[in-house]
């Protein structure tokens, strides 16, 4: 029997247990059976990856771009949610408040969520940059909880929201997903309301390393992408993964994110 | 001076609200699939915060529990649809029973609704009866079940089992005794194609079933159900045993064989501690799958506790259909309580 790939991942919410489980489970069923492994942060997960305890890591776009970095390109991105492709920043503040842009920010407050929060923290200073506002034009409290976990909690996120609640800050800069688990401003209007979206960008992607031989990745990532969201047993486990298809990546979609970690002079490895 | 941002600043209520979703949100990532969380709605607008709670689990997919004062508890996901489990004759309303009267020829010492020739009759009267079998078929319901004391009492059964059968398909609970002069006139008079007759035996001697239901009614009520085999029903059995016999069932089916009774036909209850019985189980709302069950006093739970308050649903009998969608309403919370204790008890 082909003994099964050893897929990392990091332990975020108490659901990835039976995420994984559901993940193992069907796998068991096909010809390219795995295995899993969690880690409490993205760090100590590429390491894994890197030095070959993992055959696979499901990697957040931070950990893909370190990962490419340490490994000088050779690592290679398997496969996405169809989520993953289109994720986007969003800037939002109380409603009314007037914001109409990036430029609007310009001497006001901006709440950002943990520092490897490549949605929260490291890509709206990038799309800042790009609008011509560098770090001294706006005032920027930032979040630092869960670091380590690239801002996959959320929690951050949502203390940036708290934070513009109480007044602390003008707007905050949050995941496309987190807008979404608030109502995206709809469930109460008066509450929030976004005034500025960034360009879609990848975020997570399963990652190889060359020794993973294409004869065993390519199987795997076949019965992947042919879990089926009108299937009840497959879709229970795609919705909590947040998912209606898996993909293969977008690998121009990271570009964003390499320019963010140059510019910002993120390290390669934390 | 006056900032912009307080020039525009929203009601207090509503942040304070939205709050409350963020800690919800926050807590709902902390919990698996399944888990609950509780929030407090201590510094927000209750209402409005209970309005947007409401709002955003039905946008994300949680599950609203339970508001207690300040207190609110949401389930991370939807409970399963607790009679998505269920055999489909098993949902509320797949079948409707009757209790036609409560007096009996019999005084059975385990009868769970202390029917006896002392009872009173509280029939449920023709009229009523026409109008439960008409909304039971307008509201999907597959089958009636007339039950007693002993139905063959009533003088106007025949008109009393034909107004049923003339609109479902009804089965008719008898001791099967009193097939004699005009009561099995009454008999002959039913319809064969659409009532099957259910008659009580407990045993495949007279000694068990005598020792229950009295000297001589065994003889009796075999004897009932050869005339209603000659009659032309299809007739049902029903055993009622106690626990410590329920593995001496061979013999009891090999009697029935003899006797015609298709297997399929020969029904074993286990004796309830009901009525007037002293012993056997305890059967609650809350581990009683719901049988939707009408008395001349309204709407039971079960027919095993018909003469029970404990189990008394409403005494609105019409709408049926309300009737069975309030039963089915409580079976559901019922059943909702039950996975929420039993998630929680192994933790403790």
């Amino acid at each position: 029997m082909t003994a099964p790939l050893v897929v990392g991942a990091v332990a975020y919410s108490p659901n990835v247990v039976p995420i994984w489980e559901g993940m193992r489970d069907y796998f068991a069923e096909t010809s390219t059976p795995m295995d899993f492994v969690l880690f409490s942060n993205y760090g100590r997960q590429v390491d894994a990856l890197i030095s070959g305890s993992l055959d696979l890591a499901w990697n957040t776009n931070l950990a893909w771009v370190r990962t490419v970095a340490q490994t000088n390109g050779a690592c290679r991105a398997l496969a996405s949610r169809d989520t993953d492709l289109i994720f986007t920043t969003v800037f939002v503040a109380r409603a009314g408040s007037g914001f109409t842009s990036l430029e609007s920010l310009r001497g006001r407050r901006l709440v950002l969520g943990s520092r490897d929060s490549a949605q929260a923290a490291i890509l709206p200073v990038h799309f800042l940059r790009e609008a011509g506002l560098s770090e001294g034009d706006v005032n920027l409290t930032r979040i630092d909880s869960d670091v380590g976990k690239h801002g996959d909690t959320g929690r951050s996120e949502l203390d940036a929201l708290r934070a513009v609640l109480d007044d602390r800050a003008d707007a905050a800069a949050i995941g496309i997903n987190t807008w979404q688990a608030i109502g995206r401003g709809e469930l109460l209007p008066g509450a929030f309301e976004s005034f500025w979206t960034s360009p879609e960008y990848s975020h997570c992607t399963f990652t190889a390393m060359p020794s993973l031989a294409i004869e065993r990745s390519d199987p795997w990532v076949a019965n992947l992408l042919a879990m089926d969201w009108q299937n009840p047993q497959h879709r229970s486990i795609m919705e909590m993964e947040g998912l209606q298809a898996w993909v293969p990546p977008r690998l121009e979609g990271y570009a964003s994110l390499v320019a963010a970690i140059r510019e910002q002079g993120i390290t390669a490895r934390w | 001076m006056v900032t912009p941002s307080a020039l525009v600043s929203p009601p207090p209520a509503e942040p304070s609200a939205m709050g409350v979703v963020l800690d919800l949100i926050e807590g709902i990532g902390r919990v698996p699939t399944g888990g609950t969380v509780t929030v407090e709605l201590v510094h927000a607008n209750r209402i409005a915060a209970l309005d947007l709670v409401a709002a955003w689990c039905a946008s994300s997919g949680n599950e609203l529990v339970s508001v207690e004062g300040l207190t609110v508890t949401v389930l991370h996901g939807r409970s399963p649809d607790p009679l998505a489990g269920l055999d489909p004759a098993q949902l509320p309303g797949s079948r409707v029973w009757v209790y036609t009267n409560f007096d009996c020829n019999l005084a059975c010492d385990y009868c769970c609704v202390r029917s006896s020739p002392k009872a009173e009759r509280r029939a449920i009267g023709a009229e009523r009866l026409q109008q439960i079998a008409d909304e039971a078929a307008a509201a999907g319901v597959g089958e009636l079940i007339l039950t007693g004391g002993e139905p063959f009492l009533l003088n106007d059964l025949d008109a009393l089992v034909n107004s049923c059968t003339d609109k479902l398909p009804t089965t008719l609970l008898t001791n099967g005794m009193l097939f004699r002069g005009a009561r099995l006139e009454r008999l002959r008079r039913m319809d064969r194609s659409r009532l099957t007759l259910q008659i009580s035996v407990d045993s495949a001697t007279p000694g068990i079933h005598d020792s229950h239901r009295g000297n001589g009614s065994w003889a009796k009520a075999v004897d009932g159900i050869r005339i209603a085999h000659d009659e032309g029903f299809r007739v049902k059995v029903a055993a009622t045993l106690p626990a410590d016999q329920m593995h001496e069932l061979d013999p009891f089916h090999a009697f029935l064989d003899t006797i015609g009774i298709s297997r399929e036909d020969q029904v074993i209850r286990a004796l309830a501690h009901r009525g007037v019985a002293d012993s056997g189980i305890e059967l609650t709302v809350d581990s009683l799958i719901p049988e939707v069950t009408i008395t001349a006093d309204g709407v039971y739970w079960h027919p095993v506790a018909a003469d029970h308050d404990d189990q008394f649903v409403t005494r609105d009998i019409f709408p049926l259909a309300d009737a069975i969608a309030e039963i089915t309403r409580r079976f559901v919370a019922h059943r909702r309580a039950a996975e929420r204790a039993a998630e929680w008890f192994p933790c403790a």
